[in-house]
């Protein structure tokens, strides 16, 4: 009974959203498919860093997200058969001076009275963090329960056990025109598929699916640059991030140099399980301009430096840059379309994909089969945008 | 010793040595002759082994003897990371063997054991030392 | 501020170097190698006429040359990235950024590695590598050793060892994996060897191009390929033997070998074990091209060039205002083609700087005649079909410019 070219749900994008909503939607019984232009893990993906945190998200909304997130990784653990990387040892945020320092006193005080697992590090701790860091940093503060993932495993971790539980997949196969009569017709390059729902897990390019059935979709792509150092010695044991990069992430005034700020650079540095390096990063608005640019690039290196002023003897074996799927207000659109229906969106996870595609995987399996939600949808409506718009 | 030297050639002649130079690697005192690499000076005394991989310790010597393989990483007065097959050899240059390192997130079996901080590794590392004494 | 920045001293940018000074450009040639000549420098081969082909002396010849037009070559700097200015380029390398109004990329060709178990151990090199050890650098990589991977080169630098009294036990095919597919496929090696038949005075490579004629009937070469294999100046090479795996603990040790069908599957049983102290990786080679990705050069991929190539004319312009590339960054040939190649790339530059049109046009049609005649009597050939995939890439780079 099971058409190959016929599902149920089928789903637009293989990155690590529409991944988790695989496993989630095939798990919960339901005839699906996912739908890939490239291979697994082609797009934005496996051009980041992998962490699952809070230690970067707004006290609320946005951290219990961020929190179901981590809760339902520590399950999907058990229940994937390929390993991925997975390393629970909490995070860091560091400070560049003492104005920051004050900031991030009263971010731990409000993520604590909000009931996270926040604490305030000061210079002897840091020094315990890593003996490489510059000894002129304040302090900063920790997150207990945060993450490391490989992003680029997960995805096949997570369709691998997909697959077990009925999934079809069909890679290279990009999807040039979906239209809806009874059931929607997807034809892609490589075959046509009809199926009665669709979810846009596209991520940066899911505007261009929209737009196949007429839905406007207000996503950007946000550049980003990572280098990769390579093996040497261990340095630090957990992500470390800077304090300015809250600042960056919600366009607070934040104290830099130039370039650093024009750049939108902040340094992340993630120790992978091989002991390479990922060093990060920077947001910028320069259209779908995959190059790597020299000029960032250096501004990274410059700001690696402030904090790890030892690190300067590195050899740096690669850089790449990927797209974060940026909407206005730094949520992500997890929706069902009124116009359109049987079609949602997941997309628009920004810098915060990797932290919170699980839920996002859970949420829309909960919205297909109708049931509650595990966290309030609301403000993850597709309308929003549409909203605020007639209000203006 | 350089007795890999191919000293005599039907075609390109007998091999002119304009000048010869003194290295050490890994401790020990060698000579090389002008105009080689750091790779070539030491394979011509029979020395195959550059580094270890940096995880499994297993040895690790040129491949593509023209700077794109990076599998002959050394280190070269203090600077890690320099490509033996590219570099000339110069007088007394300092050459150390790439060394095997620390994994200290090998163990994922149980996520509590991972340590979180550098001093925590360090403690395990002590930890290990103190299992093994005669390692 | 040069007129041109030259990446690379192989045949390719030096000569290109010598034709941008002959019309007196501001020229800078760097190399991340200790000495110019690129890929050059390790050849040796006797030509059908008996002469030999000594890499080492034509290297010679193009850099005297070079120098009495005083131009600047710098070894030991490697170009990490480059980046496109308002002027030109900017070229990031180990001693610092570069500034240059053209650019010409002549970074030449890598090898592909073809990945057997056991070969990250000690003793276990490409085969370009045994290469520039033995005629360069004058060091014998061991004493035997098993070639493993039967093509155009592999053949030629198995002769070069031989030459300088390295022991070679024979030449045989990489067990197939999904990473060494075509260089252990018996049928697709044979057709490549048979294009260097004239290379090699072996009775049984001429009875194989006897059935060369069709299609069909190049299995039946395959098939009759002699179990001992052919020796070429007395070594055995192999196409229906293959090594599966290569055995040592700190070092090489061993290999083991098997027989194969024609079609490269192994027959069970007939593994053995040979003792060997060293060996020799052949995969096959592709344009180093890198450089030109990363400035955002549109690409073309053709099989006959030996891969993803730089989209580029004739004339070796990219569609990239000032940027050039010559040699085997545009298609894997003789180090002949690539020097005429670099002629042509220099002339072409000079031309950008304006002068002298109507003398320069001359010499630039000259260099093309040249180039063609060079490609057509070429004596080494790597790819066949190499006329083919050049007027491809013709297309291209119109589809590109003009479409
Ligand atoms: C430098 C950088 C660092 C980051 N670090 C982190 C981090 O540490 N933690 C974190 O939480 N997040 C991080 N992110 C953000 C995170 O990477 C993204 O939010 C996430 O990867 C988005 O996943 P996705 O599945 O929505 O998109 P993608 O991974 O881009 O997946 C979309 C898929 O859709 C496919 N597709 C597109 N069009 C079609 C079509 N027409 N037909 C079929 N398929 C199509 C694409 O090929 C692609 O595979 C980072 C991002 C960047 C750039
Ligand atoms: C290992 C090997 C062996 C070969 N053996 C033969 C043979 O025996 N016979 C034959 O006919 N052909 C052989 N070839 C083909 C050879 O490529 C051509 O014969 C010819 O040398 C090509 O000339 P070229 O100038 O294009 O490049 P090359 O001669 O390869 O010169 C390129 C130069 O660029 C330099 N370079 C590369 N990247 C950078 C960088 N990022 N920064 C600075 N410098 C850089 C290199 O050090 C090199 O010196 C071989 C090729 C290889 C790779
Ligand atoms: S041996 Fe490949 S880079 Fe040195």
């Amino acid at each position: 009974m099971t058409n190959k070219n016929h599902a149920e749900v089928a789903i637009i994008g293989g990155g690590i959203v529409g991944c988790a909503i695989a496993y989630y939607v095939a798990k919960a019984g339901i005839d699906c498919m996912l739908i890939e232009k490239g291979d697994l893990a082609s797009g934005t993906s496996s051009r980041c860093d992998g962490n699952i945190t809070i230690v970067d998200k707004d006290p609320g909304f946005d951290s219990l997200m961020s929190l179901a997130s981590q809760e339902l990784t520590a399950e999907l653990e058990k229940d994937l058969y390929l390993p991925f990387e997975y390393r629970t040892q909490g995070s860091i945020l560091v400070c560049d001076n003492d104005a920051e320092m004050e900031v991030a006193n009263e971010w731990v005080n409000i993520q604590n009275q909000a009931g996270l697992k926040f604490k305030l590090l000061d210079h002897s701790d840091i020094r315990q963090e890593s003996p490489y860091f510059a000894d002129d940093i304040p302090g900063g503060l920790e997150c207990e329960t945060d993450s490391l993932i490989n992003p680029y495993l997960f995805c096949y971790s997570l369709i691998d056990r997909a697959k077990e539980y009925g999934l079809k997949l069909h890679t290279r196969a990009e999807v040039k025109q979906v239209s809806k009569k009874e059931e929607f017709l997807i034809e892609t390059t490589n075959g046509s598929f009809t199926a009665k729902k669709v979810v846009n897990a596209a991520g940066v390019w899911a505007p261009f699916i929209g737009k196949m059935l007429d839905i406007e979709i207000p996503i950007k792509p946000r550049k980003g640059h990572i280098m990769v150092g390579g093996r040497q010695k261990p340095i630090i044991m957990r992500n470390v991030m800077e304090f300015g990069y809250l600042m960056n992430k919600f366009q607070r005034e934040r104290i830099a140099d130039p370039e650093t700020l024009k750049h939108g650079v902040a340094l992340v540095l993630e120790p992978t399980e091989s002991q390479n390096f990922l060093i990060g990063s920077s947001r910028q608005f320069v259209g779908f301009d995959a190059r790597v640019d020299f000029n960032v690039v250096q501004t990274m290196a410059r700001r690696a430096l402030r904090f790890f002023p030892k690190l300067d003897d590195f050899n740096i074996i690669r850089t790449y840059t990927g797209f974060r799927p940026w909407t206005e207000d730094h949520l992500p659109i997890i929706s069902a379309v009124e116009e359109v229906p049987g079609f949602y969106i997941a997309a628009g996870h920004e810098g915060d994909g990797i932290s919170l595609a699980t839920i996002t995987g859970k949420l829309i399996e909960e919205m297909i089969s109708g049931k509650e939600t595990t966290i309030s949808i609301e403000p993850l409506r597709y309308d929003r945008f549409k909203r605020k718009v007639v209000h203006m | 010793m350089n007795s890999h030297r191919i000293l005599d050639h039907p075609v390109l002649g007998k091999l002119t040595i304009e000048k010869e130079i003194p290295f050490t690697f890994d401790g020990k005192k060698y000579t090389g002759y002008e105009g080689d690499t750091i790779a070539s000076a030491l394979l011509a005394q029979g020395i195959r082994t550059l580094r270890v991989h940096e995880e499994s310790g297993s040895p690790r010597g040129i491949y593509c003897n023209i700077g794109h393989c990076f599998e002959c990483r050394v280190t070269v007065d203090g600077t890690p990371g320099i490509r033996a097959c590219l570099t000339e050899l110069n007088p007394d240059m300092i050459i150390e063997s790439g060394k095997q390192q620390f994994s200290p997130f090998k163990s994922t079996e149980n996520q509590d054991d991972l340590p979180r901080t550098y001093a925590e590794f360090e403690k395990q590392l002590k930890g290990e030392k103190e299992d093994e004494p005669d390692v | 501020m040069y007129d041109v920045l030259i990446i690379g001293a192989g045949p390719a940018g030096l000569s290109a170097a010598i034709a941008a000074r002959e019309w007196n450009l501001n020229v800078l040639v760097i190399d991340e190698f200790l000495k110019p000549g690129g890929r050059l420098l390790g050849q040796l081969h006797q030509e059908p006429d008996g002469k030999w082909w000594n890499g080492i002396e034509e290297s010679k010849i193009l850099l005297e040359k070079a120098k009495e037009l005083n131009t600047d070559i710098r070894c030991g700097i490697s170009a990490h990235t480059i980046e496109k200015t308002d002027h030109g380029f900017s070229v990031y390398t180990n001693e610092g950024i570069l500034e240059a109004e053209n650019l010409l990329i002549a970074t030449g060709a890598a090898e592909s590695p073809a990945p057997i178990p056991g070969w990250t151990l000690p003793g276990v090199m490409s085969i370009g590598a045994a290469q520039v050890m033995t005629n360069v650098h004058r060091v014998r990589v061991g004493k035997k050793g098993i070639v493993v991977g039967v093509n155009v080169l592999s053949v030629a630098i198995a002769r070069e060892m031989q030459l300088a009294g390295i022991d070679l036990e024979c030449m045989a095919l990489p067990a197939i994996n999904s990473a060494t597919e075509s260089h252990g496929s018996p049928k697709k090696v044979m057709k490549a060897l048979l294009r260097i038949a004239h290379l090699a005075p072996s009775t049984a490579i001429r009875f194989g191009s006897r059935f060369m004629k069709g299609d069909g009937t190049k299995a039946l070469a395959v098939k009759f390929f002699p179990k001992s294999g052919v020796k070429m100046w007395g070594m055995p090479i192999h196409l229906r033997k293959a090594v599966t795996r290569i055995n040592g603990t700190n070092q090489v040790e061993s290999v083991t070998i098997c027989d194969i069908t024609a079609d490269g599957e192994i027959i069970p049983g007939s593994e053995r074990n040979i003792e060997v102290d060293f060996v020799c990786i052949a995969g096959g080679l592709y344009p180093l091209a890198e450089l030109a990705a990363v400035i955002g050069c549109p690409f073309q991929y053709i099989e006959e060039l030996g891969g993803h190539v730089p989209v580029h004319n004739e004339q070796m312009e990219t569609p990239l205002e000032g940027l050039f590339v010559a040699g085997n960054i545009t298609g894997i040939e003789s180090a002949k083609v690539a020097r005429a190649q670099g002629t042509l790339a220099g002339l072409s530059i000079a031309k950008r700087k304006g002068q002298n049109l109507a003398k320069l046009e001359n010499q630039i049609q000259q260099a093309k005649m040249n180039v063609r005649t060079i490609r057509e009597n070429a004596t080494i050939q790597f790819h066949p079909g190499i006329e083919k995939g050049r007027s491809r890439m013709e297309e291209a780079y119109y589809d590109i410019v003009h479409g």
